[in-house]
């Protein structure tokens, strides 16, 4: 018998020094895996800023700001009139910290006029970014980690006081406790208080599963025992306090106080009400029955019990107990776009990241990623991909959820990405079609094949391109015929008129001419990265490339030819705000300023006249803007690929099982692209000659120089020594035509 | 070598002369280094090597100005950051272009300096002595 309670004491100590060991390995190590933090770009305001006064109120909801008749606290905003007063909270970004502040700004209608920091003029501010998600652990849980020291004593004492009473008098198991909450319950007539100390409570949570066992419950016992011998309380306190789940938002777990404060108050810890305590503290005992946004009737009555036992301990007077109980939950309310999380920008932040960093690094470290979203330029094309989609749906007949739609839009000059749609449910998290849909191009490759002609030196914007029939033999001696999208021949026209009304017959005698090589070369000088095949079709953009691929392309264009690479991220701190990584600006010309320069100038006809010209409807002709419209094969998708002086937009329309849709480019994408940027502001276009550029009157139907008083004479831009080699002369009474509208004089 | 040092000094303090602290007088900055860059000077696109800068009473004049103070005290860091917010707000100023240049330039990223250079040139319009200092620039980073 000896020998055998031997042999169980050795056995028992042996479990004990197991389990102590596994304690204090996960105490001391690292406790939680922390959530990287993404955040959009931070809101700078200055004078001359063109911004609607509606869309920084909403920004400030967004980001949690409180509107108020008059700011007396950070966090809050007023509005009077053509005036606003922000209170700025402190934010910490990659350069730096902003201190809390107040910021004045007087609009002059849709224009920042004027903007004071603290009483004084200043020429910028900044607001703080938005928390646009998280690369969160599998488990998906998030938190926020708060110090015993940011807590207010009241939570502490009201935390005690309901879930356990003797927090400071027990060794990690109280006997007690448990008597009285048994009591308690019988008087309450119900589940009022637990039995578990906040120790046990800790152990459950941190080190065991939620299994219903004897076995479980006593390892629990002894783990909280051993829990209480090495920690202090503080300690443990400080640990149950930022462990505890208090509720769900969408797939993301809300952990620990410091979170649900700013999840549910939209306030740091450090300023929460009493009735806000009362709230959260209620809802340990059961985070989804008692959660103040979802079961508000519940949460409610939870509060006002915890508000009871806040008055039996003398937390609170009668008087506050009464007076709180009236009052509402006061969470935050958010509206739907409040909720929002970017999938499709989350899912490029994520690749972007991968190349410097693990995943464990993302999801364990707490970093802190700022990207360039912008999300009022997100929220604006999530609503035009959507309601082009809907209204195609509706004026053709077609099934429900039939189409599908994506869009990329970029900074021309510094390429940062500042919106991602990648499925007409912005919310969606699956499939990214802007950066995983490969759809076949169509004439969207047209610019490339112009490009590699206007880099040669027989070509300039005038010379004459045959419209007529033409076949093509495969390698395999199969005959490529391409036509033209309204089935007829257009006779010989200028290489401009012939990209403008995107001709697919002169554009493949082009390619052909100007050689399939180059024409693959032009697109890696673009900064396609994918191995195009030098077959004919790809002149016609008989290939696939995902939206993102193609806004790549496109940024050259608009960039004059200087390739950037697009990126989403800015910079990658340390949960300290410690600098990591930052990506900062780099560009490489990769071809000629000139040629681009001719280019643009006939995209601009694009919009100007040709196949996207419902944009010169739309938008006023001072834009200047230019741009492609696309349409593959038996319309199965519809493009556009427009860009201003700053923004450049790639939008993608199409089905996900490859069949043809009833509508072209002009008809899908290029109005997603219109209703994007109907409400936003955009710089002008401007193409900037070099010296390099001449600029000479034509005689388009001659296709030959001539003098600027002859009938029909046009004004073009012209790369040095490669004008018309004729000059066609004429009487000089006659007057210039319609052409001269093309390009101006 | 000694080209490329004296063009560090030359630069150095050339923004010395731009910034707003104490200065000494302009002989005395720039000293015998400055003959490699007599004519070197335009208030729209680079430091002003007479007289102070006169930067635009804008968003991004402001953030000009921050980036060439970062720049002096030698914080390439906040330097490139101010550049950056800056050709947010104005992306085809080239004056950003030309100081991105410098700024890749003394960091030994030749390569990138003469692209930012580039852009620089591509964004400056008819500005013809605008132009031939980006080029002069441009002729220095690449022969050092």
């Amino acid at each position: 018998m000896l020998k055998l309670s031997l042999v169980a004491a050795v056995i028992m100590a042996g479990v004990l020094v197991y389990i102590d060991a596994q304690v204090r390995e996960k105490f001391e190590g690292k406790r939680w895996a922390l959530p990287a933090k993404v955040y959009a770009r931070p809101l700078e305001l200055y004078s001359g800023l063109a911004l609607k006064p509606a869309y920084l109120i909403q920004e400030l909801e967004q980001v949690g700001y409180e509107r108020v008749p008059n700011v007396v606290r950070p966090g809050q905003f007023a509005v009077y009139g053509n005036e606003m007063d922000i209170y700025r909270r402190y934010f910490s970004l990659y350069d730096g910290d902003e201190v809390a502040a107040t910021v004045h700004l007087r609009f002059d209608q849709n224009t920042v006029s004027g903007v004071w920091l603290d009483g004084k003029p200043t020429d910028i501010v900044r607001l703080e970014p938005l928390l646009i998600g998280g690369i969160y652990p599998k488990h998906n849980e998030d938190r926020d980690l708060i110090q015993l020291a940011d807590v207010p004593p009241l939570l502490i004492s009201t935390l005690t006081a309901v879930e356990d009473r003797d927090f400071y008098d027990h060794f990690g198991v109280s006997p007690k406790g448990i008597a009285r909450a048994m009591l308690v319950n019988v008087q309450r007539g119900g589940l009022v208080q637990g039995g578990s100390t906040l120790t046990q409570q800790l152990v459950k949570n941190f080190y065991l599963t939620s299994e219903r066992s004897l076995r479980r419950k006593i390892t629990e016992a002894l783990m909280s025992l051993l829990l209480e011998m090495h920690y202090s309380k503080d300690e443990i306190l400080e640990a149950y306090l930022n462990e505890v789940y208090l509720g769900q938002s969408g797939r993301r777990a809300i952990h620990g106080f410091g979170l649900a404060s700013q999840f549910y108050f939209g306030k740091h810890i450090g300023q929460l009400s009493a009735p806000e305590i009362a709230t959260l503290v209620g809802m340990v005992k059961g985070p989804s029955v008692y959660n103040p946004k979802r079961k508000p009737e519940n949460a409610m009555a939870r509060r006002n019990v915890v508000l009871d036992v806040m008055l039996e301990q003398q937390l609170i007077t009668p008087y506050e107990n009464q007076a709180w109980k009236l009052r509402g939950l006061d969470v935050v309310e958010y509206d739907e776009y409040q909720k929002v999380e970017y999938p499709a920008y989350l899912d490029l932040v994520r690749r972007q990241l991968r190349s410097d960093y693990q995943d464990a690094d993302l999801t364990s470290e707490g970093l802190r990623i700022y990207t360039s979203l912008d999300p009022i330029l997100q929220r604006q094309a999530e609503r035009a991909v959507k309601s082009r989609i809907e209204e195609v749906e509706r004026d053709f007949r077609l099934p429900k959820k039939a189409l599908q739609g994506a869009m990329v839009i970029a900074s021309t000059e510094s390429g940062e990405v500042e919106a991602v749609i990648g499925d007409r449910n912005s919310r969606y998290f699956g499939f990214n079609r802007a950066l995983d849909a490969h759809r076949s191009i169509g004439s969207l490759a047209k610019p490339a094949v112009y490009l590699t002609a206007l880099r040669q030196d027989r070509y300039n914007l005038v010379t004459p391109l045959d419209d007529s029939p033409i076949k093509v033999a495969g390698a395999k001696g199969q005959i490529w015929e391409p036509e033209n999208y309204d089935h007829k021949s257009h006779g010989t026209l200028p290489l401009y008129q012939a990209m403008a009304m995107s001709l697919n017959q002169a554009t493949a005698r082009l390619g052909m001419n100007v050689g399939l090589n180059n024409v693959v070369n032009t697109f890696k000088d673009l900064g396609v990265e994918r191995n195009l095949p030098a077959y004919p079709s790809i002149v016609l953009g008989a290939f696939e490339l995902s939206p993102f691929e193609v806004a790549q392309m496109y940024q050259t264009i608009a960039a004059s030819g200087f390739k950037t690479p697009l990126k989403a991220i800015r910079a990658v701190t340390t949960a300290n705000g410690e600098l990591l990584t930052r990506y900062g600006f780099a560009v490489e010309q990769s071809i000629d300023t000139e040629s681009v320069y001719l280019l643009q100038k006939a995209m601009q006809q694009v919009v100007k006249i040709g196949t996207a010209r419902f944009l010169n409807q739309q938008f006023s002709s001072d834009l200047n803007l230019a741009g492609k419209t696309g349409t593959s094969d038996r319309q199965r998708d519809s493009w556009f690929a427009g860009f201003s002086g700053d923004k450049l937009a790639v939008a993608w329309l199409g089905r996900d099982n490859n069949d043809p849709m009833p509508i072209t480019g002009s008809g899908g994408a290029l109005r997603v692209w219109a209703k994007t940027f109907a409400d936003l502001p955009l710089q002008p276009l401007y193409p900037l000659p070099t010296e390099n550029i001449e600029e000479h009157w034509v005689n388009l139907e001659q296709f030959s120089l001539t003098d600027a008083s002859c009938e029909g004479a046009v004004k073009l831009p012209f790369i040095r020594g490669r004008m018309p080699l004729q000059t066609q002369t004429c009487t000089p009474t006659q007057t210039k035509g319609w052409w001269s509208d093309w390009f101006g004089d | 070598m000694l080209l490329k040092r004296a063009c560090i000094v030359w630069l150095a303090m050339v923004l010395a002369a731009c910034s707003q602290m104490p200065q000494q007088s302009y002989e005395a900055q720039v000293g015998e280094h400055f003959q490699y860059f007599p004519n070197w000077y335009h208030h729209n696109v680079g430091h002003q090597l007479y007289g102070h800068n006169e930067y635009v009473s804008t968003a991004q004049g402001a953030l000009i100005r921050q980036a060439d103070t970062a720049f002096f005290e030698d914080n390439w860091q906040a330097c490139q950051i101010f550049l950056e917010r800056a050709q947010r707000i104005a992306p085809r100023d080239p004056a950003i272009y030309v100081r991105l240049s410098y700024l890749y330039w003394v960091q030994m990223e030749k390569p990138l300096a003469i692209q930012t250079a580039r852009r620089a040139l591509s964004v400056v319009g008819s500005d013809a002595m605008a132009k031939d200092e980006i080029l002069r620039l441009l002729a220095v980073i690449e022969q050092n």
